[in-house]
């Protein structure tokens, strides 16, 4: 039974092992110190330190890792997202230690990974790109150049990290007057956040949607494409909501866009799971954006409404088997599905990192329910990694029914000891325009500006009331609960002396 | 016993009383809010309190106590935060500066201090970023809840905190 080695954290750790398991594959963690206690290591067969609980030396080690691999004797090896996952030497690394790469191959993700190479891989199969520079921005060009490029592209615009993602060193521009301190500043971020200071520039167009297109290829020149994910809810350019399908787009442009992918990732050879992001404006014309080159977070969403399992045929694919999902069943979805990340984050104070002790935790059930999570009661959400609790992703037959199943999950939804996004949630799914889809990615970013920092639940006096009492009788318990205890200590005093004095 | 419980803007006074047998497992009670009595069956459960109230209303509550001497509580729809007997717990530690003027900056949560915006002496704004933390990757701006003056500024860069941890004083 092959191993399968799984060098992340957290929930998707936890997703992997899962699908190992229904495999029958043997399951290998690893662990910094602080996750010594974590769900993904108590789930694996095997669990090995990967060393101190900062990633960068841990779960971003790409020597620690490839040593585990070899010394446990895992045949391959699972990336999860984030961290290594597209990190082209580490693939490369595995491919040298003889581990196989639960992924595409490392050239894929080089080229894929360089925002601009990926976009002319894009030209080059005939697939619509948002106007920008075709290459970067080489650190000397002069103002001048910068000035004439950004003409051409026209205002307003975008500059970006080349090497980007998640909305570091990204700047948008809104007249010439801005560009060059924009400039300045994205390069700074980018090379900070990773190590690349390389930037271009991409006209921004006016309320647009953000939808992207799963994919499957395999090693035997399969590609199948999947029904769109709509992900347009999002804070500073950090993906908050995903759904599929989308209602902002009809069959004829969800299938154009299915081609589109499927040709971009045909002509660059892509094997295993991948994503293609588009932009898709008002009239539904859309235009390629970027390729992630492994399994998203919202993966789910895709699986709840297809049926596939994605991380399962990631792992098949890997193993040299052929890809033998229909195409009709991977682009039309059966009903709708909606995932909320939820963070130990406080959604009043700003979105606040809340790491902690996670006391208890009530998680929501029921039809149609699937909570992704990698966080226990009695576990600390460390302070040194992305702060996800769990992805609850909802199915229904139509979306009306798929939001209000959202509502009630959220409300069964209970964590304690940490603030977390849930307050924000049961904000969202009762605002109009999310209950009626009317949103592209300016709209969440715009609304909590106008709240101003408003609670996203302000408690009624009837609230306030019976929190009153319940804190009152909590408090009245923990008197009568120490003042028994007490009287246990006594008793047990009394006794041991009794059981004593019998022996003597 | 009676408590003084602050949430909000508002002080309520309530009483609770045990009706016949009650225990550390709960019971049925009196709790009386601000004069006016409610009789309520309660059971503690994994996550804090089942409340069901005389007229059939059922709560499920979570209410925990925080470092700071807060509680936290979750009703099913909303989270509140709850202060009990505050006066009392002010006066038996006198060097709490919550009174009117000075302002006591301290890390939300536990992570490292990356800059430094003010020194002492500076006048600053209400909302004026005074130090940024990093945490879980995000930086973070802790801004003056006040207009005022630097009085102190224990905080410096590259420095490692923990949640609570005095980082400015604004007076």
């Amino acid at each position: 039974m092959p191993k399968v080695l799984i060098a992340n954290r957290g929930e998707i750790a936890v997703r992997v092992i899962r699908a190992c398991r229904e495999l029958g594959l043997g399951t290998v963690a690893i662990y910094s110190e602080c996750d010594r206690g974590a769900l993904h290591v108590r789930l694996a067969d095997e669990a090995w330190p990967i060393g101190p609980s900062p990633a960068a030396e841990s779960y971003l080690g790409i020597d620690k890792i490839v040593a585990v691999a070899r010394r446990s004797g895992a045949a391959l090896v699972h990336p999860g997202y984030g961290f290594l996952a597209e990190n082209a030497a580490f693939a490369r690394a595995c491919r040298d230690a003889g581990v196989t790469f639960v992924g595409p191959r490392p050239e894929a993700i080089a080229r894929m990974g360089s925002k601009t190479a990926a976009r002319q891989a894009a030209i080059a199969a005939g697939v619509p790109v948002v106007p920008g520079t075709e290459s970067p921005l080489p650190d000397d060009a002069p103002e001048t150049v910068l000035a004439a490029e950004a003409t051409r592209i026209g205002f307003p615009l975008v500059v970006k990290a080349v090497a980007g993602g998640g909305g570091k060193g990204m700047r948008t521009v809104e007249g010439p007057a801005d560009l060059i301190a924009a400039v300045r500043i994205a390069r700074s971020e980018a090379k900070a956040a990773f190590g690349d200071a390389a930037v271009y520039l991409e006209r921004r167009l006016v309320a647009p949607r953000h939808i992207e297109i799963q994919l499957l290829g395999d090693e035997h020149g399969t590609v199948v494409p999947f029904v769109e994910r709509e992900c347009s809810i999002q804070r500073r350019h950090q993906k908050v909501v995903e759904e599929s399908p989308s209602l902002a787009i009809g069959q004829e442009t969800r299938r154009a866009m299915a081609e589109c992918a499927e040709k971009v990732a045909a002509s660059v050879g892509y094997t295993n799971a991948g994503t293609i992001e588009f932009l898709v404006d008002r009239d539904e014309r859309f235009y390629f954006l970027e390729m992630n080159t492994r399994l998203q977070v919202e993966h789910p969403v895709t699986e709840m409404v297809t049926g596939v399992d994605l991380v399962v045929w990631q792992l098949r694919i890997a193993l040299g088997e052929r890809l033998t999902v229909a195409r009709t069943q991977a682009l039309t979805p059966r009903a709708h599905a909606i995932e909320c990340r939820v963070y130990a984050e406080d959604p009043d104070r700003g979105f606040m990192p809340s790491p902690g002790l996670v006391r208890a935790i009530a998680v929501p059930g029921g039809p149609g329910v699937r909570d992704d999570r990698g966080v226990t009661a009695g576990f600390e959400v460390p302070v040194f990694y992305d702060s996800m609790i769990s992805k609850l992703v909802v199915w229904g037959e139509t979306r009306a029914e798929a939001v209000r199943r959202l509502a009630r999950a959220l409300d069964e939804y209970r964590v304690l000891g940490v603030r977390t996004t849930l307050p924000f949630f049961r904000w969202l799914v009762e605002q109009p325009e999310f209950r009626e889809g009317r949103f592209d990615t300016t709209y969440l970013d715009r609304v909590l500006v106008e709240r101003r920092g408003r609670p996203f639940r302000a408690p009624t006096p009837a609230d306030e009331s019976h929190a009153s009492v319940a804190v009152a009788l909590a408090a009245w318990l923990r008197a009568h609960r120490a003042a028994a205890g007490a009287r246990t200590d006594e008793t047990s005093v009394w006794r041991r002396t009794a059981r004593r004095e019998a022996l003597q | 016993m009676t408590f003084e419980i602050d949430i909000g803007e508002r002080t309520r006074i309530v009483s609770i009383e045990g009706v016949g047998a009650t225990g550390p497992d709960g019971g049925q009670f009196r709790a009386t809010i601000d004069g006016e009595a409610h009789d309520v069956s309660v059971r503690p459960t994994d996550l804090g309190l089942s409340l069901v109230f005389a007229d059939g209303r059922s709560i499920d509550v979570a209410a925990t106590e925080t470092a700071s001497g807060e509680w936290f509580v979750q009703l099913p729809h909303v989270d509140l935060t709850a202060v009990v007997d505050r006066r009392r717990r002010d006066r038996s530690r006198p060097g709490i500066a919550s009174a009117a003027g000075v302002q006591r900056i301290t890390a939300p949560m536990p992570g490292r201090v990356v800059r430094v915006l003010v020194k002492v002496g500076d006048v600053v704004q209400v909302r004026q970023a005074l130090v940024v933390i990093e945490a879980m990757k995000m930086e973070n701006e802790l801004a003056s809840p006040k207009a005022g003056t630097v009085k102190e500024v224990p905080a410096s860069e590259g420095q490692s905190v923990e949640a609570g941890r005095l980082l400015v004083v604004v007076e």
